[in-house]
């Protein structure tokens, strides 16, 4: 084997990886030391150390009540997501049923609107049918955008699974939906795991439909984005917003 | 066949209802529960509509509508109309685009942008994703992955940030080069378009290398040894044989890039500059200005979605992938 490729330039496709990996870390690794430096502004060379921001992190009111609403809104998104990508996903994958393919396509079309358009359109829509901007009007958005990723993660799963399990199931008497509660929704397990690994990490890292969808109680990115800009420049967002004052 | 015996049986009570263990057994056998979605479950029709139905809904209401809603207040002349406005219909919102650079050059910038980003992203991270799948040893494969994949666990916001330390006039880079003696006043790097492609191109490299992965790593490896067999030299065994082979990689991560770049929102905020207002901005600003502008907001929205729609399934076409596959 190894005669073959020892023409390859392997070596440079080494450096390529240790640089691209030095690339992606090294911009953490510095922020992560600028957070124990005792000064109160960004910049560098470091001289002193401290542990006073974490301190003043874990006391602050504000952070703890946007993280716990980023973290109520994710969960709720992916109640609703999972729930709702499950559901398609069974449709799609029934046998006999007339346009699967495009069932399946325009439930994946949000994966592919870019996320302003995405927040914007969304912004539009729940002002035609009345839901006022917030808590709902966030979890709707989120939802709307991982219910694709639900339901590829699912479908892949769902293609995967031996038809004979469900038939199995129902020779031993159960109807169909015992059979689903019992043999489909466990053999779905790992997909949806990872659905709703990929449904909280989206949701709570989610900043564009947030910015449009979002009242006044700021998530964690919108505080996080606050303070940046706070602390890196004055150039001023299209419209103030009084939660960042 | 099976359906009807069943409910035959039920109806008579010749045969008694199963049993199971646990909860899902008592709920089961509660006689609320077979006169509901125990007797849905038996019948086909019911069945479907209960799997049909909330999905279309879903679908229509929340997929579609919101769309669709965007592209008729792009028609109109004021959102929300006057009472007694009626259906005014108008082509104005588009026309003024077309019609004001203010609004045409930020689009035309915005594209390019993410034309340059995309395929940056795609030779920056070509080499990683083939060293990963190709040269690491299978067991340490994971690892390898998993190393790279550890930034992107940190946020967009946070990950902008860093990337705002590392290049500020008082930031690792000029810090570090004024302090090996290679300047003497800072580079200014920050709010320009190098860093904020630098930026972008630090938030979504995930998203090229993930496709690319999967896509060099399904490649044989005895095809490329075959290929080397027959005097195929390293360049030649990537154009003809590791290139081709990876096209679909590459189609699912260019579009995956390009989409999410041409509507990046948050980055530019943070890391551009007055030089350097795309095309998001200007529907942002559209949008919350003042509320009388949705339509011309909605129009600019629309064109953005269309061209980029088009111009990703026109790569598509021309690449001849055969379609975005998205994990």
């Amino acid at each position: 084997m190894r005669p073959y490729f020892a023409d390859l330039p392997k070596t440079a496709l080494g450096a390529a990886y240790w640089l691209f990996a030095v690339y992606l870390l090294l911009p953490l690794a510095l922020m992560t030391a600028m957070s124990f430096k005792d000064a109160s502004f960004v910049a560098f060379p470091i001289t002193d150390w401290t542990l006073n921001w974490y301190a003043q992190v874990l006391n602050d009111k504000q952070f703890i009540e946007a993280s716990l609403y980023s973290i109520g809104i994710a969960l709720a998104t992916t109640a609703t997501a999972t729930v709702i990508g499950v559901w398609i996903a069974l449709l799609v994958s029934t046998e006999g049923i007339w346009g699967k393919a495009i069932i399946f396509a325009l439930a994946c079309l949000p994966a592919v609107v870019p996320g302003l358009i995405n927040a914007i359109s969304m912004r539009i829509f729940i002002r035609t049918v009345d839901i006022p901007t917030g808590t709902a009007a966030i979890i709707l958005s989120h939802a709307v955008h991982a219910v694709p990723f639900v339901v590829i993660m699912v479908l892949t799963r769902l293609r995967s699974m031996p038809a004979n399990l469900v038939d199995a199931a129902r020779d031993l008497g159960a109807d169909r939906f015992v059979a689903f509660l019992r043999v489909t929704i466990p053999y779905l397990m790992p997909a949806l795991l990872g659905g709703m690994i990929f449904c909280v990490l989206t949701s709570i890292d989610d900043f564009v439909r947030t910015f449009f969808l979002g009242g006044y109680k700021p998530t964690l990115p919108m505080l996080i984005f606050a303070k940046v800009q706070g602390a890196c420049r004055r150039k001023s967002t299209p419209w103030p917003r009084s939660c960042w004052s | 066949m099976v359906d009807t015996t069943t409910m035959q049986a039920r109806s008579t009570g010749s045969l008694r209802v199963p049993r199971y263990a646990g909860w899902i057994g008592k709920a089961v056998g509660s006689g609320l529960y077979r006169h509901t979605i125990g007797r849905l479950a038996d019948s086909r029709r019911a069945r479907l509509a209960l799997l049909a139905g909330v999905p279309l809904f879903w679908i229509a209401a929340l997929h579609i509508g919101p769309i669709f809603q965007m592209g008729r207040i792009s028609f109109m002349a004021d959102y929300p109309q006057a009472p007694d406005g009626g259906s005014a219909y108008t082509l104005a919102n588009y026309e003024l685009f077309f019609s004001d650079q203010l609004y045409f050059m930020p689009f035309i910038r915005s594209l390019i942008f993410a034309a340059v980003v995309t395929i940056s992203t795609l030779v920056i991270v070509y080499p990683v994703a083939y060293y990963v799948a190709k040269i690491v040893q299978p067991k340490n494969r994971m690892r390898a992955l998993l190393l790279l994949l550890i930034p992107f666990w940190a946020g967009e916001l946070i990950r902008t940030f860093s990337v705002i330390m590392l290049l500020a006039n008082r930031g690792a880079v000029n810090v570090a080069l004024r302090e090996l003696g290679f300047i003497d006043r800072p580079i200014p790097m920050l709010y320009t378009s190098f860093s904020l492609s630098f930026g972008v191109i630090y938030l979504l490299a995930l998203y090229m290398l993930l496709p690319l992965y999967s896509a060099i790593e399904k490649i044989p490896t005895p095809l490329i040894h075959a290929a080397a067999d027959l005097g195929a030299g390293p360049f030649q065994r990537f154009r003809r044989v590791i290139l081709p082979l990876s096209k679909d990689g590459i189609v699912s991560g260019c579009s995956l890039v390009y989409l999410t770049s041409v509507g990046v929102f948050a980055a530019p905020l943070l890391l551009g500059g007055p030089n350097t207002v795309i095309f998001p901005e200007v529907i942002a600003t559209l949008f919350h200005s003042s509320n009388d502008k949705w339509p011309e907001g909605a129009a600019f929205a629309m064109l953005l979605l269309a061209v980029s729609l088009s111009t990703v399934g026109l790569f598509m076409r021309v690449i001849g992938g055969r379609s975005v596959r998205l994990m």
